[in-house]
């Protein structure tokens, strides 16, 4: 992160520091995401359940929920940049940020977690089975490249693989390096730091599996039952816990938010009757609604690809994990909408919208800001603890609860569940200390700074 | 089917079988003395004369008196004791059989009086071949020990002990029943032929439906009483009665199968089936002789009255009620002085005094106790156990503790296969399945997976001796043979990703279920492999109720599982091959005039077709297998099916284990040679023995540090078949 320059006046009409220009780029971009996707999921199913007529039963639906994502995420992403840009913070939360800036434990986990999550998300560059550059007879190629389609062994000049098949399928990579090396025609390829995916079968001789770590095959963390890469899926594992607890968090706050602050601005019959909606959806038991909408989905006559049950599975959660965020919500907005500056508001004829959200909401959002950190923690824990349990992401996915499964039955091979455990803690950790972090800078009580 | 028990053990799930074995150590002083209390109704007063009755009643209340003080004491009686009475020789054949039943009972035998028939031993055919097995070949160890207590384990405790009726197909009914009762006579394990069971002489009627047999004057019940040729009168009358809640045994037992029972004498009878199977005896043999005199008559009350009374069974071992520790173990002793004790075929086997078997829920902590040596074995077919959790450098197996077994058997294979639902749109086209067969890597799934210690299933029905096919094979993984298949079918774009996809943008792209998580890995990496061949395969591993409804709803695609298959002589087709089970419409609404498939049909649910197999050759072929009353004709039968279904390409076979593994301590003694042929797992047939000496030493050597012997690891391949 960048250098919050700590001399800037806490004026009104001062230039934006660039830490704070990108901070607000930042949000602008994840909430305009979350926000948009949400509503293009939302519009997207029937839309296209209406629109795209396919041979395939649910295929319109599918689409339409991709589609609708896609677009309007990033329709709201573009405008979450504008509002981004032509937004500043008030200076108690510049205030703050600059407190958070301080507290460096928190600090530097939040720089730490951010980095290996971006890291993740290109992470095909370092954890692949796809090389990053085959050079072939003069040729260049790019197959770890998202636009490469996946080139044939028999492209490269090999009839057939190493178990006799023809090799009319993809090429295996580290094979094709062995191969030019052996034959020195000067042909190369360039591997990732890990040459495997997340659901490849290492079936070379010599290995069984599971496998100890070994830096001359190159399983810097072993191998699982089936020959898979340890590392390789707790590095995918990573990317998709992360995307899936953030865009719970997201959108578990979205809800949240809204919904308790209509309840505290407009008070009364609807505060009311809303607490006790809250309260009676409250106490539906939520793993058991997991397990019989996970039954349900797999019960339907027509297939659901992997991503879409992966989206349904979020889908569940966020319903039923909103409903605690309407209380703080509520409260605090109760607590602002007393104060001067919103009857002012009203005075001057502002619309019941603007009052909510440019008025009420940036003065009450610094609450949730502290519990965000430990929602992504509950997220992950959760994920992990579905997945142990049978009813998370759909198999092979990659993920940490089928690691730790597989590791607590298999505890001769201990690295697959240190693997899995070392982290697991790592994450939660660096996590739990950015939350405190967070909580401290933003403690309303505080009335030291850490400058 | 070898016995009626067996199927219906095996449609509790072969796979309790094996795992399911192995117990705790216990404590020896609680394992009691069997009393002469049984439990159930007071016996029928016998023919003989009331003060012979009533004195040996006498005597087993006082028997019954001294048991509970000492049980009280804790004492154990020195094995072999008395306090039972003696086995009374019955009078001699020839007397005639008088009905003496309850009222509705009596009604039922009148209200079928073709069925249940009392003749004289004049009405006995005159030319009947009477055989009784005496020239096949026993197979117990004349070298076997009794004594001992021999410990296993279940993984939960037995819902009830009745035989028939709601949650009574658990695992521990095998214990009760089919690895412990004696049936007419019994197939012989070690190939053809049967053996003396209550029967000692058996003949076939000339149209071979009826098989006449004359019991064996000893047979005799656990609790003294003798069994009595109207207890199979009794037997229709218990098993096709709606008191005992079970449907199953309500149609099995239905008067069109079993269309009539004659008794000629005290010890003479013939069963009627309505087929002349060439296994016609087996199907007989499978009415069971129901104790009368133990449930009297039956009524609406029946299922919870005897839902924890042992009946009273023919078997060497029985299940007293002191001896159940609710939740906790069920200990089965041997029946004092049994019958069969000295007789051939059963003189050197069930020789451990008493089988305690213990509720273990947990694998890990079965395993543990038995490294523990607090249970006598462990199954070891799962490659983890085989060679990482017990290695045959373990330390309890080089000191020589543990012995390591595998033995080749040869009976029926469970079906591990894939089946194609073949009214799926995609997979309706035969080269798409084809292709699909080619495009299954099970080889390296053997090899890598399951360690190569399985070998690849070749046919639908493999294991079933000279009613196998001898060389048709499955085919292998060919990336090239699948590809021209698919191309065939008009996929022959490859996508982006190496997937295959039709002039009209269709991926060749399944959902693969199954109902076994175990199998996760074999499903991930056959999914890794077809991609090779263009076929992606979408993973989805449900849970088991679910997953079995999807798949008898024909919801499924492809899915990965076994079926079932009972010991028979001859393969079964109808249930899992013909269209009467795959759709609603009758035969002839199925098919067009040049015998194709019509368009539009309703799949019908619950059914075990899960190819949706319906080719009209096939139904009619299996039509003609079904009814065929000859071996060689339905040998022939059977081959050109499997022939026909291979070509189908619905059923992709998987693998199977044609042995199994075991580790057990070194006191378990073994016949040379270790098990019979058809067995399932090593106590099935309860051959081997206890050696108290070996055990005491072992003890001893195991404390002291010492090593007890060489390391033992055994293969017994002597029924191996290929």
């Amino acid at each position: 992160m960048m250098q919050p320059a700590t001399d800037q006046p806490d004026s009104e009409h001062a230039p934006r520091a660039r830490w704070e220009i990108a901070v607000l780029l930042l949000v602008g971009l994840a909430s305009g995401f979350a926000v948009g996707g949400l509503l293009g999921g939302l519009l997207g199913a029937p839309l296209g359940g209406w629109l795209l007529k396919s041979a395939e039963p649910g295929a319109g639906v599918i689409s339409g929920v991709k589609n609708g994502f896609i677009i309007l995420g990033a329709l709201g992403g573009l405008a979450g940049l504008v509002w981004g840009a032509r937004s500043r913070f008030n200076p108690q939360t510049r205030r703050k940020l600059r407190r958070f800036y301080a507290i460096k434990r928190g600090y530097v986990s939040f720089v730490l977690l951010i980095a290996a999550f971006a890291i993740s998300l290109i992470g095909e560059v370092f954890v692949n089975n796809r090389a990053l550059l085959v050079s072939y007879e003069g040729k260049l190629f790019c197959p770890v490249s998202p636009f490469s389609r996946a080139y044939t062994g028999k492209e490269f000049g090999l009839e057939k693989d190493r178990a006799g098949q023809d090799y009319t399928f993809e090429v295996n990579y580290r094979e094709l390096a062995d191969d030019f090396s052996k034959n020195k025609s000067g042909n190369w390829v360039l591997m990732p730091l890990v040459p495997f995916n997340e659901y490849e079968n290492d079936f070379r001789e010599g290995l069984v599996h599971p496998s100890k770590p070994n830096v001359e095959m190159q399983h810097y963390l072993g191998t699982d039952r089936t020959g898979r890469d340890v590392l390789a899926r707790l590095f995918y594992g990573f990317r998709i816990t992360m995307i899936f607890a953030l865009v719970f968090m997201l959108m578990v706050y979205l809800i949240g938010v809204v919904i308790g602050c209509l309840m505290g601005y407009f008070g009364g019959w609807v505060d009311l009757a809303g607490q006790r909606a809250v309260e009676v959806w409250q106490n539906i038991p939520f793993l058991y609604m997991v397990i019989i909408v996970v039954a349900a989905v797999s019960d339907l006559p027509f297939t659901l690809p992997a991503w879409f049950k992966i989206l349904v599975l979020l889908a569940i959660m966020v319903v039923f994990s909103w409903t605690s965020m309407t209380y703080y919500m509520r409260t605090a907005v109760y607590r602002e909408k007393a104060r001067d500056y919103v009857a002012a508001a009203e005075l001057l004829g502002a619309s019941t919208p603007r009052i909510l959200f440019n008025h009420l909401l940036p003065n009450t959002i610094s609450t949730m800001v502290t519990f965000m950190p430990f929602t992504v923690a509950t997220a992950i824990i959760s994920i992990t603890a579905l997945d142990y349990l049978n009813f998370g992401l759909p198999k092979p996915t990659p993920s940490w609860g089928e690691l730790l499964q597989q590791g607590v039955a298999n505890l001769h091979a201990p690295w697959i569940v240190l693997s899995a455990f070392g982290a697991m803690v790592l994450v939660l950790t660096l996590v739990t200390f950015i939350g405190e972090g967070v909580r401290e800078a933003f403690d309303p009580k505080k009335f030291t700074t850490y400058e | 089917m070898k016995t009626l028990s067996k199927i219906l053990f095996k449609r509790i799930g072969l796979f309790l079988a094996v795992t399911l074995l192995a117990l705790t150590g216990c404590n020896e002083q609680k394992l009691k003395r069997p009393t002469d209390a049984g439990g159930g109704k007071k016996p029928a007063a016998p023919a003989g004369g009331m003060d012979k009755a009533f004195a040996r009643e006498l005597a087993r209340e006082f028997a019954r008196e001294f048991a509970r003080e000492l049980a009280k004491q804790n004492i154990t009686l020195p094995a072999g004791g008395g306090g039972t009475t003696p086995v009374e020789p019955v009078t001699p054949t020839g007397a005639a059989v008088e009905l003496n039943s309850a009222e509705e009972v009596m009604d039922f035998y009148e209200a079928h009086p073709k069925a249940f028939v009392v003749a004289t031993p004049a009405d006995l055919p005159t030319n009947l071949q009477w055989e009784n097995g005496s020239e096949l070949k026993e197979f117990g160890s004349p070298k076997a020990k009794r004594g001992g207590t021999f410990h296993e384990y279940m993984a939960d405790f037995p819902r009830t002990l009745r035989l028939v009726g709601p949650d009574a197909s658990g695992s521990f009914r095998s214990r009760m029943l089919d690895y412990n009762s004696l049936s007419l006579v019994m197939a012989h394990p070690n190939g053809d032929g049967y053996h003396p069971g209550l029967a000692k002489e058996w003949a076939y009627s000339a149209d071979r439906k009826t098989v006449y047999f004359r019991l064996d004057s000893d047979a005799r019940y656990s609790d003294g009483e003798p069994v009595r040729v109207t207890d199979y009168f009794f037997s229709l009358y218990f098993f096709r009665s709606e008191h005992i809640k079970g449907p199953w045994y309500n149609d099995f037992f239905s008067k069109e199968k079993f269309p009539n029972i004659t008794v000629y004498d005290e010890h003479t009878l013939s069963i009627t089936y309505y087929k002349a199977k060439p296994d016609v005896i087996e199907r007989v043999a499978g009415v069971r002789p129901i104790p009368e005199h133990f449930y009297s008559e039956l009524d609406e009350q029946f299922v919870e009255d005897f839902q924890f009374k042992f009946e009273p069974n023919t078997g060497p071992y029985e299940v007293r009620p002191e001896n159940v520790e609710k939740g906790k173990a069920v200990t089965l002793t041997r029946v004092p002085n049994w019958w069969a004790d000295k007789k051939k075929f059963y003189r050197y086997r069930f020789n451990p005094e008493a089988v305690k078997v213990t509720v273990i829920r947990e694998p890990a902590k079965v395993f543990e106790l038995f490294l523990k040596s607090e249970l006598d074995w462990h199954g070891l077919g799962l490659p983890e156990y085989w060679y990482e959790k017990l290695p045959n450098d373990h330390k309890l197996v080089t000191a020589g503790y543990v012995h390591k077994v595998q033995f080749y058997n040869d009976v029926p294979r469970p079906t591990w296969a894939l089946r194609l639902n073949s009214s799926h749109p995609v997979l309706s086209n035969r080269d798409v399945r084809v292709g699909l067969n080619y495009a299954m890597n099970f080889d390296v799934v053997i090899a890598k997976v399951f360690r190569g210690d399985p070998v690849r299933m070749n046919t639908v029905a493999d294991g079933y001796g000279p009613r196998s096919h001898p060389t048709l094979k499955a085919r292998p993984f060919s990336v090239k043979k699948a590809k021209e298949h698919f191309a065939k079918a008009g996929y022959t774009r490859t996508g982006a990703d190496g997937i295959l996809m039709n002039a009209g943008g269709k991926r060749l792209s399944f959902t693969f279920t199954t109902p076994y998580k175990r199998l996760e890995d074999v499903m991930t990496v056959l999914k890794e492999e077809a991609k090779k061949a263009g076929v992606e395969l979408e993973v989805e591993i449900m849970e088991r109720t679910a997953a079995w409804k999807k798949i008898s709803e024909k919801n499924h695609e492809i899915m990965l599982g076994a079926l079932n298959v009972s010991v028979e002589i001859a393969p079964r087709f109808w249930e899992p091959y013909h269209s009467d089970n795959a759709y609603e419409e009758p035969k002839e609404e199925r098919y067009d005039a040049q015998g194709r498939l019509r368009e539009g049909l309703k799949p019908k649910p619950v059914t075990n077709n899960f190819c949706m197999l319906a080719d009209k050759d096939i139904d009619d072929l299996i039509e003609k297998y079904r009814v065929s009353e000859d071996l060689d004709e339905l040998t022939g039968q059977a081959k050109r099916l499997m022939e026909m279904i291979h070509a189908h390409g619905s059923f992709i076979p998987g693998w199977v284990r044609p042995w199994y593994r075991a580790g057990h301590w070194r006191w378990i003694q073994w016949p040379e040679g270790y098990n019979v042929k058809e067995s399932r797992e090593p106590y099935e047939f309860h051959v081997h023995w206890i050696d108290s000496d070996i055990k005491a030493k072992t003890i001893q050597d195991m404390a002291a540090g010492r090593k007890s012997g060489a390391a033992t690891i055994q293969v017994f391949d002597q029924y191996k078949t290929d």
